[in-house]
Parts: structure tokens; sequence; C-alpha cells
């Protein structure tokens, strides 16, 4: 790579994959009939698969590759069967090489991770015990695509294991040669979902959990942990281990553990999961010289501290676990940091390389008659070797309103499709049948296929033969071909009914809206405004800066009110961000792209137009009502604590002895989840104090250390210093009492030691709360005015915990900060990123295109019940007066299209087109034969 | 994630080959790359997503099923 | 296999097409409660309407095991297979529509005629009565387990179904109570329970010359 941020020329090295993608299919044809096996390494080669294979069944793009190591041709020119099997000449086994030069204006680095290799510490008897897997091999395992099609099995016998243990930090919070010192974040969840995925596959299996922390941090976790501790046969076992022996009869493993109360055992598993952390890429360094970027230590990029995405080189950023050990969500949110990020660089440029696809004018067609026209597909053999296609096809030429019916070895193929697009036209068809896969994949395939043969692209039906029928009756082929033909026949009747629907255009007013002016609100107005947006960012309070105003060190070192001030500073000099402080809204109106807003700033109100909404409202410390808070001004939080120590009190630094009680507030009935930042503000505190006078007592009283990931080495630091962890359990909490002793006034906290099995008495100056982090209680109020909703807790509830992070259900409102979970300021920081990366992805159109398969009523036939309007919880419903008086009217922009009202509708007024009641009852009375 | 997939091979189809002129390279198609690479495109921005294996998807296309919600995760 | 976006869209009218068809069984699958993808949670109301269904098909004397509603997550592949093959399993035990049920061919599309006229005035009833938005899945199955819903459903849906069916049959020719009785295979009091309503309500007018009940 050469060059520098706006112009970087990259070369690459395209590896043959000796198949011409554009012609491959993807039918599998070619791979049963090659001769080499291979162990496949997708899956964690347990199983074994050919040396010309399609990495795996769902694979982008969905065409076989052939494994240059291994082919028998490209080794020594023997074999070349699949040259002859491919009956689309796909597969050219002289390809070579391939140099591409690409001239790019950013760079986003997103090479992943690597998983831990448990050989090479060699003490896990991962290599040389068949029956010890990592969590990654165990993933195959249980997956119905993996080594034993979704049966768990072992692999020495293939039995099915009963007793099964996993082990926790393998790799990880490891101070030992070949160890990461870091915690890798993801293993406790990872683990708990396997163990409830094992316990669905098998009720009867019994799994243990050796761990260390339990670390269910994230959002939902908590309620996941205790979800898995609670299924029976699970135990949860607090234990550093060690692997014993394999057993040479049964293959059998034994894992040696302690516990306080029975000492030390050894027991026996027939199956033994390695919860492997997350490493660095592989390729690391060579990696870091090419784009010549900066690593940590540990090797994971080095990024800028108030940046959590930019790496050291300017133009290059980051995304995904090679930012460190992170989740899915947050790999998402990066990524669609990394977006807003190149649009900040790049936003002078946006749109002019993108190309729009044309069509050819659509055909008007509602006045003639139905001409169908059907293509029966044979998959390669998928469909071909079990449904007799010639008959269905011919079949299907005989229906009624079928004027044309042909066969095809792959209807999905581009030429194939150019073919169906070309017969529209000259047979002048006015509906078509593609009678092959799922809808689920192919349906956008042919829509596209009919707008370019000229007609609207909503007279297409899919018949699935393949999933719905030779793949589920491969033994059955006489069977098998009738049941295509009634699929086929009742999609020709439902085809015949169907009527073209008008996707529309909504124009998008390219303004935002940010509600919360703390550091996640601000770095998004900022982001956006960068990228070219006008930005309104509204603030209820006077002062824009949020809960970081009283936060003034991270962990990291950064001084945050520095960076809060350079930040704020930013955001008023910007020309197209207007802050509006001391305001609240009252209401919300609208859809995505256009949204309107009204703002009340005492007597004043105001109306704002915008096409999307950020919410980022934040959250707030608990105040807690336990340990005397309140009473003795000698009880604080942790955020008054990191107060008093950035002013340096001296009542505070000249004390000798301070606790922090963990988990004050969460963790409990009232509020089921982990705060997630509280055990490392609590570090954070303690490592401070004892920089500034080490010589302080100080003791940290937990449930479970959660100093996840990087944060791992502060915990191992504080302890190095001296910093005492007790751990207590949440029904024997620790007590603390104001005595006098010696005339002046003491905190004595006791707690039960588990090490000492005693009780500890503490007499303190100081006691530190990690006080819970909670949602506001406004929230409520933002969450009716923008139709998002609220989880269980009090946050609010993201479109899909896992993949949609920071979008909402509810289209053009995206979420960031704390109002979303608690989290850290670099953690708010990239969300920020995040929410304004996917804001700019409407922003950034002139307008939107929405389904046309929404609600419609006809007027004549409501009676204006109002039932439709009662269970629509989209709101796109409501009465509009009529001449008839009052008639239900739907919001085409806010239906999203589950037909509910219709299914509801006492007189069938309300219709979902594309599913009407008419289309549907035709495919039903079809079903029983041709009518 | 299947709707990741969808969406992408969708812009890919549309994106045209012939130059090789973009705004944006994507080192990496795990599922934090295709995100990226989907929204740089949805953004108005060509971009180049490159990855050394046959098929994009990273170690997420290798999980069975992911954790909270027990979706499918491909 | 039809598809729908939702089991929200499940219209009770089809299931009654496809059995009025000769279909012996209708197996609905749907999402699980909680993982509806639309705000709806149409899965819910889908359960709700099921369970009146088969309480309907039991009434005309449709064994109820015939119509299944199941969740099955697109994730789901091994479970759908096992659910379907368990579904095919039973409706061959039960036999032909009717036939397993010892209903003669008319009668049964008397029947479910009967029960589709009712349905736009179910949907109405609903409406006023007994929709309750459940917020769980549990409660919904509760509340038709519930003597609460028994009264409802008997009051609100089985009186009027009743009634359907004899002004279907009164439709073909004057009848007396206890042809009515035999041929609607209700007990003789239920019936003038029923004639004597609807007379008031001016539904039925009892032929003096004939002595017979016809349509008003």
């Amino acid at each position: 790579m050469e060059g520098e941020a706006g112009e970087f020329n990259v070369t690459l090295i395209k590896k043959p994959r000796y198949i011409e993608e554009e012609k491959c299919t993807g039918c599998g044809a070619c791979v049963e009939y090659c001769p080499i096996k291979v162990e496949d390494e997708y899956n964690q080669n347990l199983s074994l698969n050919k040396a010309i294979h399609i990495y795996f069944s769902q694979a982008v793009p969905l065409v076989t590759y052939i494994d240059a190591k291994k082919c028998s041709f490209l080794k020594n020119e023997k074999c070349a069967i699949c040259e002859g099997i491919c009956k689309n000449n796909a597969i050219d086994l002289c390809q070579k090489p391939e140099k591409i030069e690409v001239e790019v204006g950013a760079i986003v680095l997103s090479p992943g991770y690597e998983i831990f290799d448990p050989k090479l510490q060699g003490n896990y008897g991962y290599g040389t015990m068949q029956n010890v897997v990592t969590s990654l091999d165990f993933e195959r395992i249980l997956c119905s695509t993996g080594p034993y099609e979704g049966e768990i099995r072992r692999p020495s016998d293939r039995k099915h294991p009963h007793k099964i243990a996993w082990i926790q930090c393998v790799g990880s919070r490891q101070v030992i040669p070949g160890g990461n010192s870091y915690c890798s974040a993801v293993c406790c969840a990872y683990t708990q979902k396997q163990v409830i995925l094992t316990k669905d596959h098998d009720a009867q299996a019994e799994c243990t959990i050796f761990h260390n922390d339990v670390r269910s941090f994230g959002k939902d976790f908590e309620r996941f942990y205790q979800r898995a501790e609670k299924l029976p046969g699970i135990r949860f076992i607090r234990s550093y281990v060690s692997i014993g022996k394999e057993i040479p009869e049964t293959k059998n493993v034994t894992i040696r553990y302690s516990t306080y109360e029975d000492g030390v055992k050894e027991e026996e598993f027939d199956l033994v999961v390695l919860s492997v952390g997350l490493n660095p890429p592989d390729d690391v360094k060579d990696l870091a010289k090419k784009f010549s970027i900066d690593l940590t230590p540990q090797g994971f990029c080095k990024t800028n501290p108030i940046n959590p995405i930019e790496t050291s080189r300017r133009g290059i950023f980051v995304s995904g676990a090679f930012q460190g050990p992170i989740d899915i969500p947050e790999s998402i949110v990066t990524a669609s940091g990394a977006d807003a990020l190149c649009s900040q660089l790049l936003a002078y440029r946006r749109g002019e390389l993108s190309t729009e696809r044309e069509y050819p004018q659509e055909r008007n067609v509602s006045g003639e008659k139905p001409r169908v026209g059907v293509f029966v597909c044979h998959c390669g053999a998928n469909i071909g070797r079990v449904v007799n296609v010639p008959s269905v096809a011919e079949y299907a030429s005989g229906l009624k309103n079928v004027v044309y019916a042909e066969e095809a070895l792959f209807a999905c193929a581009t030429d194939t499709a150019k073919k169906i697009a070309e017969t529209i036209r000259e047979k002048g068809l006015n509906r078509v049948v593609v009678a092959a896969c799922t809808p689920r994949t192919h349906e956008p395939l042919f829509r596209d296929t009919l707008r370019e043969g000229g007609i609207n692209p909503y007279y297409f039906e899919m018949a699935n033969i393949r999933e719905h029928c030779s793949w589920v009756h491969a033994r059955e082929k006489e069977m098998a071909t009738r049941k295509a033909k009634d699929i086929v026949r009742m999609a020709v009747a439902r085809a015949t009914r169907l009527e073209p629907l008008k996707e529309f255009q909504l124009p998008v007013d390219k303004r935002a809206l940010v509600v919360g002016g703390g550091v996640a609100g601000m770095t998004s107005a900022l982001s956006l405004a960068d990228q070219g947006f006008e930005v309104y960012l509204v603030e209820r309070d006077s002062e824009l800066g949020g809960v970081a105003r009283k936060i003034h060190f991270t962990l990291e070192g950064l001084d945050v009110q520095e960076y809060l001030n350079d930040l704020v500073g930013k955001v008023y000099r910007h020309p197209l961000l207007h802050v509006i402080t001391d305001v609240t809204i009252t209401t919300v109106s609208g859809y995505v792209g256009n949204f309107a807003t009204t703002l009340k700033a005492g007597w004043m109100a105001r109306e704002i137009r915008h096409g999307i909404a950020i919410i980022a409202t934040g959250a707030e410390e608990y105040k807690p009502a336990e340990y005397l808070y309140g009473k003795e001004d000698r009880v604080l939080t942790q955020v008054e604590l990191g107060e008093r120590i950035a002013r340096g009190e001296e009542g505070l630094i000249n004390s000798q002895c301070l606790v922090m009680i963990q988990c004050v507030g969460c963790r409990n009935e009232e509020r089921n989840y982990c705060s997630r930042v509280c055990c490392g503000h609590s570090v954070k505190n303690a490592l401070k104090l004892k920089e500034i006078n080490p010589r302080m007592d100080i003791y940290i009283l937990y449930r479970d250390m959660r100093t996840y990931g990087l944060a791992e080495d502060s915990y191992r630091e504080a302890a190095n210093r001296d910093v005492k962890f007790i751990r207590y359990e949440p029904e024997n909490k620790p007590q603390v009492e104001a005595v006098e002793e010696g005339g002046h006034r003491i905190l004595r906290v006791t707690v039960a030691d588990p090490v000492l099995g005693q009780k500890l008495e503490i007499d303190a100056d100081l006691l530190a709360l990690a006080a819970a982090v909670v949602p506001l209680a406004t929230n409520a109020e933002i969450s009716r005015f923008f139709k998002v909703a609220l989880n269980p807790d009090g946050f609010f509830q993201e479109a899909h915990v896992k993949l949609r992070p920071v979008d909402f259900a509810a289209e053009g409102v995206f979420l960031c900060g704390m109002a979303h979970y608690p989290k850290h300021l670099s953690e708010t920081i990239s969300q920020a990123y995040g929410a304004a990366g996917r804001a700019a992805t409407i922003l950034s159109k002139d307008s939107i295109t929405a389904s046309g398969a929404v609600c419609e009523v006809k007027e004549s036939d409501c009676v204006s019940c109002g039932v439709c309007l009662s269970v629509c919880a989209c709101g796109a419903i409501e009465f509009r007066d009529t001449p008839q008086g009052k008639k239900a009217w739907v919001n085409s922009v806010l239906c999203e299209g589950d037909g509910l009202c219709t299914a509801k509708c006492p007189t069938g007024a309300i219709q979902l087109k594309h599913f009407t009641d008419e289309e549907l009852v035709a495919q039903i009375d079809a079903a029983v034969g041709e009518t | 994630m299947d709707q990741l997939y969808k969406n992408l091979a969708d812009s890919i189809r549309k994106s045209s080959a012939d130059s090789h002129a973009g705004d944006v390279m994507v080192v990496g198609g795990g599922v934090s790359g295709v995100q990226a690479s989907l929204d740089l495109a949805a953004s108005g921005f060509k971009v180049y997503l490159v990855d050394r294996a046959p098929a994009i998807g990273g170690k997420m296309a290798q999980l069975d099923k992911t954790f909270p919600t027990n979706d499918c995760s491909i | 296999m039809v598809r729908v976006m939702c089991t929200g869209r499940v219209d009770p009218a089809f299931i009654l097409r496809a059995f009025s068809n000769g279909t012996d069984g209708v197996f609905i699958g749907g999402c699980w409660p909680g993982e509806c993808h639309y705000p709806t949670e149409g899965n819910l109301y889908a359960l709700s309407m099921v369970l009146l269904i088969r309480k309907l098909l039991e009434q005309i004397g449709v064994n109820p095991q015939r119509l299944r509603l199941e969740w099955v997550s697109a994730a789901e592949g091994i479970r759908f297979a096992e659910v379907m093959n368990n579904v095919v399993k039973k409706l061959q035990e039960l036999g032909p529509i009717g036939e397993g049920e010892g209903i003669e061919q008319n009668a049964l599309t008397f029947r479910l005629k009967a029960v589709e006229n009712l349905l736009p005035y179910i949907k109405l009833v609903e409406r006023e009565r007994l929709i309750v938005r459940f917020e769980t899945e549990e409660k919904v199955i509760e509340f038709f387990k519930s003597d609460e819903g028994d009264r409802l459903f008997r009051e609100l849906i089985a009186d009027p179904l009743a009634i359907s069916q004899m002004m279907l049959l009164l439709r073909e020719k004057p009848l007396s109570a206890g042809e009515i009785s035999e041929r609607l295979r209700l007990d003789a009091s239920e019936i003038r329970r029923h004639l004597h309503r609807s007379v008031k309500q001016g539904f039925i007018k009892f032929d003096e010359g004939q002595k017979r009940f016809a349509l008003a």
C-alpha cells in the first residue's frame, strides 16, 4: 500500500479459485464427483470435504473453489474429472494469480481475530486427547451443517457425550508464557450459550463449567447467565483446573479441580470443551507493516485514545476485534462507526462513483387476461435427481392461464435470467412463476428479472420445489413429482390474482436531530456535521457534557475534562451544528426521512424538521439506599470518589483505609442487570489512590470482578499493588456500621471471606460504593415520542441486540451511549460514531424506497368498527372523515406489512397487498385440485 | 446475518466492476467488514471488500447460533 | 404450503375454507412468542384465533386436533421436520375429515358453512368482548381454559353458532323443534331455548298452519 489519506494505492494478489465465478451456479455436482477427500477447514477439520468444494453451504459467493494443495490435477496433472462434470464449463484449471491495483480514498481494517491455539501451551491435552475440543470445534459440532449434522457427538467414538465440561479462560487472563494476560471478553457468554444449546439437544446432559469470574457484563447477559445456571444438571464451579489424564479404554478425560468446600477432586468427563480466547490475527505484524500502522504490545491495533476507530495513520480505520477482544455488537458498531469516519474524510466525493441501474419502461398489463409463464428449475441435480422436471413443466403448460412453460438447468444463472426476461417480452407474459428454491434467497433476483422483462416485479411468484420437495422427499421420487405439481398449481393460481404494486419513493429531509448533549450526542452530532449534514443537538440541561462532567480520568489515563472541553468547543464552533439547550421535546410526528419535532424552552415552542433522530439521552448513577449512604458523609459513590480524587482532597488522600463495595443497586431483583462499568471504575480509583498514597489500605469487596477485555491488566496491577480483593456472595452481603472508637468515628465493614472461611472486620475511614448505572425516568416519554421500545430494565431497546445494535425497529431512529446500556467512555464514543454512520446511510440519500406490500382500505366495505386500529402496533391506521363518515385509512409509510389487521377485519375491507384474501384463498383452493 | 449477505450480494451485483478506482477498501470480510462495506455502500461510496478466504463471513459464519437471542448466525 | 409474512395474517376463513375443500388438517407454523418480527406480536393473536377455532370445530363435531399451531423459528429445521412428521402421523390416525368423525359429507359441509357464516360476527364480537391484548403465551392459553373464557365462548359464540345452523336449516324448509334437534344433534331443550330467543328477536316465526318453524 502506498499513498496517503484521500489517495491510497493498494496492490492485491487475487488467489486463483480455478473457477469462473460468473459461470458457477453452486450446484455442487463437481464436488460430488471429486475423488480427493480433504479435511474441512470450515468444520474445524472435524469432517471431510473434497478438494473442490463450496466453502460452506450458505457461502457468499456461493461458488466452488479448488484447494490447490490437495487437487490431484493441480499437483500432478491427473484427474480433471470436475472439468467434465460441470455443465456450465465453469472450471478453469489454468487460472493464475491475478494482480489487481485499486485506488481508494480510505481503508477500513477489519481482519478480525484468531482463536487461541491450546496446542501451543500443550497442557490441556488438545491435539493429544481426542475428546478435548475447543469451543469453536464445539460450535461446529452443535451446528446442523457441522461434522455430525447437528447431533452432539464426540470425536473419539462418535457417541453422544453425557458428561461435558467447559474450562474457561483458556489462553486468557494468564500471565504465563504462551498465554494472554487480557480477558477475551466473549467466552463467558458463548459458553453459556453452548450449555443452553447442549441442553436443547439433550435434556439429560450434565454440563459443568469451571470458571473464574463470570463476566456477564453485556446487555441482557445477566439474565442469560441465570437462564443457563437454572437449567437442571448444570454446575458452575469456581475453580482453577488442570487436565488429569485420558482413560485408555473409554477415552474419557479427567479434570482436577478444587473448591473451598471439598478440597481437591478429580472427575471424569466424556467430553471437555476449552473456552479459548481471542488472539490478534496471525499475520498481524505483516499487516501492520503493509499499512504502516502501530500495534499495541498485545498485537492489537493501536488506536486513538479519544477515537477507538482511528489507527495511528490518517485515513486508515479499524473495526471489529482487531481493536481488542470485543463481541459481535461492538464489531457492528465500530463497522458503522468506520463508515461515519470514512464519510467525514470523503464527504466531498460521496455518490460520484456509485451507479444506478436502468430498467426498461414498465408495461401496463392491467387490462390483459393473465398470461402466466412457468420456469421449472433442475437446480443441477438438486431438484432434477428427485423430481421429474420435464413432467412438471409439461403439467404446468396444461394449467389454466399458463401460456408458456419450460425447464431450466439453473433458473438463477445469469444467462437463464436473461432468457427469462426475453421470453417475457416475446411471449407477452404478464405473470411469472419460477419453480425452484426459496423466495428468501432468490425472490429479489427474479423480481429484478421481471423488471428487465418490462413488467411489474410483483407479478412474480415462486414455487419452492427444492426445500419443500426434492430435499425432503429424496427417496420418494414419484410422490415428490406429484407434490411438485401441486406446488406449481398453487403458485399459478396465486400468480393469476397478483396485482402490480408501486414501491414508493419518499423524499429525505437531510437534517438530523440528536437528543442529548453528552459525549454520545455530541460525538454523533459532530460526526454528522463533519459529513456535511445540518444537525440540531438538543439538551434539556443548560450545559453540554452530561455524565462525563463528573468523570475526571479513565482507566487508560485520559483527562476527561480536557477532552470534554475540546469536544464542546468543536460542537459550538461547527457551522452546521445548532445547539439548543434548556429545552424539552413536547411532540414528535412523521416517519423516516420526514420527522417534525416540537421543542419547548420556557414559554417558547418551535418546530424542527429532520430526516433522522439519534437518541443519546444517557443514564445516571444510582443513589444508594444501602450501606449508610446519605446517612454518613464518608460513604460515597465511585463517581463522587473520583471527583474527590480529582480535587485532591486531603481528608481522602490521608485516609488509612478505604473499602469499596461492588454491585450496589444492580445484579439484584430490582435491577437484574450488571452495570458493566463499575468494576473498571473501582480499579481505576484504587490505582489512582495507590499512586497518590501507596500506604493506603484498599479493599474491594466484589461478586465477580468484571474487568473485561484489556482492563484485566489493570485489575492484575491493582492486585500486585496490594489492593485486596475479597469476594462475597449475594446472600451474604457485607455489613456496614458506624462506630466510635478511640474518639473518632469509623465505618466498620464486616464481610465473610470465603478463602479464610471466616468473618473479616475492616475498620474503614471511607467507603466507596460502586453504585449501579440506572436508566433515566424520562426514557418512557422519549420512547413514546419516537415509537421506540424500552427493555424491561428501562434502557432503550435496539432493533437487534447482536446485529442491529444502534438501530431501532422504528426506521430512521438510532441509539447510542448509556441510553442503550451502561458503557465506558471509549465504548460510548465508538457507538456514537456507529449511530452517525447508520444515520448517514439514510441522510445521504435523496429519497428512500418503501415496499409496496402494505395494507389498503376499501372504504365502501369499512364499517368503522376500529378493530384494525386497535391491533396495529405500527400506528399506521387512523380514522379519516369521508363523505360516508369516518373510515379507516392506512399510512403506507408506517405500515410494516404483517397483515394482522386484514385477518381481524370483519368485512374484508382492509387488505394487505400481495397477500390479499383473494390471492391466498386461490392458493388454498388450488391445493386440492384445479378450479 | 442472512440479510446482511443478501444486501451485500445485491450491492456487489449493482456496482460496476470495470474500473479499479473506489472510495474505500475494507480489509477482512467478517461480520464487521461486511457491515462496514454495507454502510459505506449505502452512504454513497464505492467499496472494495477483500478477504483471503474463498467466502466472506469470517468467524461468525462458523458459529452455530448467536447469543443471547439464539438466532442463526448465518 | 401457503406463505404469509406473519401468523397474524392467517384468517380463520382460510382454515374453514381448507376444511370445506376436504383438506384433512391445517398446520400453522409461526415465530416463537416474544420473537415476532413485527411490533404487532401477531403470533399471540394467531394462538388465540387457533384456540377459538378449535373450540368451534369441537362444537360442530370436527376433531380439533386437525388444526395445529406450532412455534418453529427459521433456525429450527430439525424441529420443523419432527413437528411435520408428527402432524402427518396424527392426521393418519384421525383418518379423512368427516369420515374420521363419522359425519356425512353433506352434514360436514353444512356445519362448516354455518361457522363460516358466523365469522364476521365473531370478529365483531371478538373486537367488543373477547380481544384482550395478552402479553404472553401462557396468558392466552390460561384465558381459553378459564371458566370466564368458557362462559364468554358459550354466550357469545356457541349460541349464535347454533342459531346460525338452525337458520341455515330452515332456509331449506320449515321444520319442527324435534326435527331441528335431530338434524343438528343438539339437545331438544337447547333448541327450544334458541328458538324462543330467535322468535322473540324476529329471525324466525312459528307457522301455525304447518306447525313448523320457518324463517321470518
